[in-house]
């Protein structure tokens, strides 16, 4: 006999889940029941929330969706924040939970773990949530769940199982096999027609890339190149163009020059960006953009957000990136000086970098000397705002941070545990600070369990040194920021993992290549004043 | 108030009139105008570590004393950080009261990629709250503070939150003088009281049960008992508030066979302020045959599970006080049967109960009637539940309903806050001390002296048994645990490993006096316990 969680298990299988994050739960244990034969990898992290980053750190870096098994109510309130992220982020996360038995749903008994409504709770992170009250409801219900990871814009799902549904018997007949997903949208060929008609007459468009373009990188940049344009990447586009490539006109596109170079644009093409606040620090004011707007995206009511555009396209943006290169294939272009203008832009909005991106680019370029292929992992913190601006990644999904949407504390180490687990063999780099590594710091343990050597690199300013400088700002008597900072060097050997100091930038490719051959996290500290 | 006043003054102030003394939480960039509020106010500040602490200290604090507890929160992530302790205090009836930031009422609702935002953050926390409303301007804080008032004074007490939209928050607003407005708790209604009285006087073996809702009336409940010739029995929530000392006392045992006996054949049971919940008696229904009494402030917890023969719709004390004259005094027929029943429910315990037995004895000999002992989901607090003596109510801090993880360390923190005269001491199984072990940090800052005991068993003892009880294979059970007493040492944190119970008793005295926290580490297989 099957079980119904023996054949959640099996399903997972069929879909080419390989690993799921999770603490078991009295709950949850007939979840587990088929996980221990199975060739699916259990990680069990110190706290859900944990749970949540690591399976988001997982996806981001494979594109496939991170996998959890969460308790009912505590477990499914802890990876609230981290489904959070993911949603704000897009990202393609699956959270199975369980919840109450069946007779119980919602009766408010004060039975263990129960809360009035889990579903009413996680509607508001997840693209759909679901509780499933017959076994035979799995099969459609995990196709739905995948056909949001694979073919749309992709965000958490979760299904909760009442807990006398998890041991019920599933029927002989029912199939564990994964079902053909949706193919994504292919877009209308009169909107690329108008699209490409509108940029192959530009005199000086520019390109905008966001975090929907990634598996577009290709057809993004031979785009880019034919059109001779200047290309902006928000900070999940990062890697997109290659680093050192003449069209990267920059980042952050609240910096006057990056700005003037959009506005003035007499066609701007914007794909897969919701052109949200966190892109534009500290000046949020929309971009009041004198030309054409063509924007494509998966998600059509996010082209009805932010700004509006003369030619919204629904499509996959490598679908609709394809065909406009299709369709420009025999343009030929009259000189556009598309370098020149981005080298112009780009060095212009260099000198609009606050002062802390000196020294945080500096570390990165020591950093990515001395480990090429580095995935750079990032907490809310100062080195991350700072790089956000300046750091240029090696390849696409190779740098990402919580300081983007969302903007929660704590991601960046069990995010990173998460993106090693799923490229073993790239080095993974953590950017914390030492306000956000406390809010999660219980998952060094988690790493040092499953042999997962993620390198720390923590930026120690002993508080919530952003913080304190909005105050100070604002004229507001800074409290609550000037925090007791424990010693994060004897924490980390506690936890069993390796711990230095670097005084300065020259010690540090030694220790980034020790770290590189251990089993085990090490931490790299470096204080400011270094 | 008087000039540049805005709303963060308005709400600061507003909860000075409520005698709210101290606010837990962390700033961040939305909250800045309300920590504007809080300098400015002087209002106590505990800075925590991780929002997840800031709830539960929250928590602690008002379990210990009665009084709501505060905390301070940012848009997002940091709510959703708080949601597992809201949750926690929604099952267990606890009044705290949250009040965080929300994006600019202009953005609600609009999905634009605004920095912490989610599709719609009072629904999503909305389920575990009393009530959640969002304050567009100052002018509501008054009726909304009220109104918080109300539910924690005068009603279920149960979480509140108020979000407040960043422009409310920076809006010019003077509140001139608030007034304090006051509610009064349902009474009975004369005739029900009267029928409650007849059965009384016709009950020959009443049983009490005394649950969460009767913690402040621990005089009146005891001159009830005595007078009513009934027995005696608390819930986990109601712990102490009946002296486990007395001769009519059966202990917090509703989990016990021999007590649930009693139960079963007593004439007429009598619960007050209780769901007698799953939680309560860990079955899914207790038997009763006599009649029943259920006095309650929730109008649909009086109905609950349990048709009552009388159901009064009241306040536990002022109910019990308006029965005394109108009862007859009579003497307990079944004190021999409570002496025995106490004798069965302290012996029988197993192998591994009698180890939990012997450090919580060494436990009790350390801590005063009145200190305060706060636990988490671990199993040396299951025994202790039933088996542990208490003598005064709130004194004994246990994460019942919900059942979350990370709970003994900051509610234990909240209670030191609330209470610094008396002793207050945290028991946390290995596991769950990870969860919110980095706020560690927040008790060393404030100087707390707080002996925080960590049994250990290197397991997830509870679940590891269920599976092997399920025949389901091991998984995620056994977790590779850091060294305790090194990460402690980090966090500037005393910490020992004490070799003798005698030496566990010594301890903990001496933590009490001590100039900060002390970890202090009880291993399950420690030699002094075999």
């Amino acid at each position: 006999m099957t079980t119904c969680g023996e054949f959640i298990v099996r399903l997972l299988e069929s879909y080419g889940v390989d690993t799921i994050f999770g603490i078991p739960g009295v709950h949850t244990v007939e979840l587990y029941r088929g996980l221990a034969d199975s060739p699916i990898r259990h990680v069990t992290p110190r706290h859900e929330q944990g749970a949540g980053f690591m399976a988001d750190g997982y996806a981001r870096v494979t594109g496939k969706p991170g996998a959890c098994f969460i308790i009912t109510g505590p477990g499914m309130t802890n990876i609230l924040t981290a489904m959070g992220q993911a949603y704000a982020d897009s990202i393609p996360m699956l959270v199975i939970s369980s919840v109450n038995q069946t007779d119980q749903l919602a009766m408010g008994d004060g039975r263990l773990h129960e809360l009035p409504s889990q579903r009413n709770m996680t509607a508001g992170v997840a693209a759909f949530s679901h509780t499933v009250l017959t076994p035979a409801q799995l099969p459609q219900v995990m196709a739905r769940a995948f056909a949001v990871f694979n073919s749309a814009r992709p965000r958490p799902v979760h299904i909760e199982i009442p807990i006398d549904v998890i041991s019920m018997p599933i029927d002989a007949a029912l199939s564990a096999k994964a079902w053909p997903l949706p193919s994504r949208p292919a877009p209308a060929a009169v909107a690329i027609k108008q699209a490409a008609d509108w940029l192959a007459a530009a005199k000086s468009p520019a390109i905008v890339l966001g975090g929907g373009a990634v598996e577009g990188a290709a057809e993004a940049l031979a785009l880019a190149e034919h059109l001779d344009a200047p290309v902006v990447h928000t900070v999940n586009a990062k890697g997109i163009l290659p680093p050192g490539h003449k069209l990267r006109a920059g980042e952050n596109m609240a910096l006057p020059p990056i700005r003037k170079l959009l506005e003035s644009a007499d066609v701007v093409l914007a794909v897969g960006t919701e052109f949200g606040e966190t892109e534009m620090y500290p000046d949020a004011r929309p971009l009041q953009l004198q030309g054409k707007l063509i924007r494509i995206d998966l998600d059509p009511e996010q082209l009805m957000r932010g700004l509006p555009a003369d030619c919204p396209i629904t499509a996959d943006a490598k679908l609709a990136l394809s065909d406009l290169n299709r369709q420009l294939a025999s343009h030929k272009h009259t000189d556009r000086n598309g370098a020149a203008r981005a080298a112009e832009t780009f060095k212009a909005a260099a000198t609009h970098w606050w002062p802390a991106v000196g020294v945080h680019q500096r570390i990165a370029d020591v950093i990515l000397k001395t480990l090429p292929d580095v995935i750079m992992v990032g907490d809310s913190t100062e080195p991350v705002y700072a790089l956000n601006q300046s750091y240029q990644a090696p390849t696409p999904r190779a740098y990402f941070n919580s300081s983007t949407g969302y903007g929660t504390l704590g991601y960046g180490l069990p995010a990173g545990i998460g993106a090693k687990l799923a490229a073993p063999k790239r080095p993974v780099v953590v950017l914390a600070g030492d306000g956000g590594l406390q809010f999660t710091i219980g998952e060094l343990a988690a790493a040092v369990e499953a042999e997962v050597p993620v390198i720390v690199f923590l930026w120690n300013n002993h508080g919530y040194g952003e913080i304190k400088t909005y105050m100070q700002n604002r004229q507001i008597k800074p409290i609550g920021v000037d925090i007791f900072t424990p010693d994060f060097q004897v924490i980390a050997k506690g936890f069993g993992c390796a711990a230095v100091h670097v005084e300065n930038l020259d010690q540090l490719p030694q220790q980034l290549t020790e770290a590189t051959k251990r089993k085990v996290p090490t931490i790299i500290e470096m204080r400011p004043q270094a | 108030m008087g000039a540049n006043q805005i709303g963060g003054h308005a709400a600061i102030s507003i909860l000075e009139t409520y005698g709210v003394d101290t606010v837990f939480g962390i700033p961040g960039v939305h909250t800045l105008d309300l920590y504007r509020g809080i300098a400015d106010r002087k209002m106590r500040h505990i800075g925590v570590r991780h929002e997840q602490g800031a709830g539960f200290m929250a928590d602690g604090y008002a379990r210990a004393s009665g009084k709501p507890g505060v905390c301070c929160l940012i848009t997002g992530p940091g709510l959703l950080n708080a949601a597992t302790p809201i949750g926690q205090a929604y099952s267990d009836s606890v009044p705290v009261l949250v009040l965080c930031s929300v994006n600019a009422s202009k953005d609600l609702g609009k999905g634009r990629g605004r920095l912490h935002e989610i599709s719609d953050q009072r629904a999503a926390i909305a389920p575990m709250t009393a009530f959640a409303r969002t304050i567009y301007e100052a002018g509501e804080l008054p009726q909304a503070v009220a109104d918080a008032y109300k539910v924690f004074e005068t009603g279920r007490p149960r979480p509140v939150v108020l979000e407040m939209p960043l422009d409310m928050l920076s809006a010019p607003a003077d509140l001139g003088r608030p007034q304090r407005l006051k509610a009064e708790a349902p009474k009975a209604k004369p005739e029900d009281l009267a029928a409650a009285a007849k059965l009384i006087d016709a009950a020959r073996t009443p049983l009490v049960i005394a649950g969460g809702g009767t913690v402040d009336c621990a005089p009146a409940l005891r001159a009830f008992v005595e007078k009513s010739g009934a027995l005696c029995v608390t819930t986990t929530a109601g712990k102490g508030v009946f002296p486990d000392s007395h001769p009519a006392s059966l202990g917090a045992s509703l989990s016990l066979p021999a007590t649930q006996d009693y139960l079963a054949k007593a004439d007429l049971v009598i619960a007050i302020g209780t769901e007698m919940s799953e939680t309560d008696s860990w079955n899914d229904f207790v038997t009763f045959n006599g009649k029943l009494i259920r006095i309650d402030l929730d109008a649909y917890t009086l109905t609950r599970d349990y048709e009552p023969t009388v159901g009064l719709l009241a306040e536990a004390g002022a109910t019990l006080q308006a029965l005394m004259p109108m009862i007859a005094a009579k003497a307990p027929v079944d004190l021999d049967k409570a002496a025995a029943i106490r004798t069965r429910n302290r012996s029988g315990l197993t192998p591994l109960q009698q180890k939990h037995a012997k450090v919580l004895d060494a436990i009790r000999a350390a801590v005063p009637a009145d200190g305060v002992i706060s636990t988490d989901m671990t199993q040396i607090a299951y025994t202790a539940n039933t088996y542990f003596t208490c003598e005064e109510p709130r004194t004994w801090l246990h994460p019942v309903g919900f059942g979350t993880l990370g709970y003994a360390m900051p509610a234990a923190i909240g209670a030191k806050i609330a209470c610094p005269d008396r002793d207050v001491v945290a028991i946390a199984g290995d596991a769950g001390f990870l969860f919110t072990v980095q706020d560690l940090g927040t008790a060393v800052e404030q100087n707390l002296a707080l002996p925080i005991i960590v049994w250990n068993n290197d397991l997830l003892a509870q679940i590891q048994m269920d599976m092997v009880r399920l025949d389901i294979g091991e998984i995620g059970v056994r977790p590779r645990n850091p060294n305790y007493l090194a990460l402690a040492e980090a966090f500037g944190c005393r910490a020992v490993r004490p070799d003798s119970l005698s030496g566990l008793t010594q301890v903990i005295k001496e933590a009490f006096r001590a100039d900060g926290p002390t970890l202090i580490e009880v291993h399950e297989n420690a030699a002094y316990l075999a």
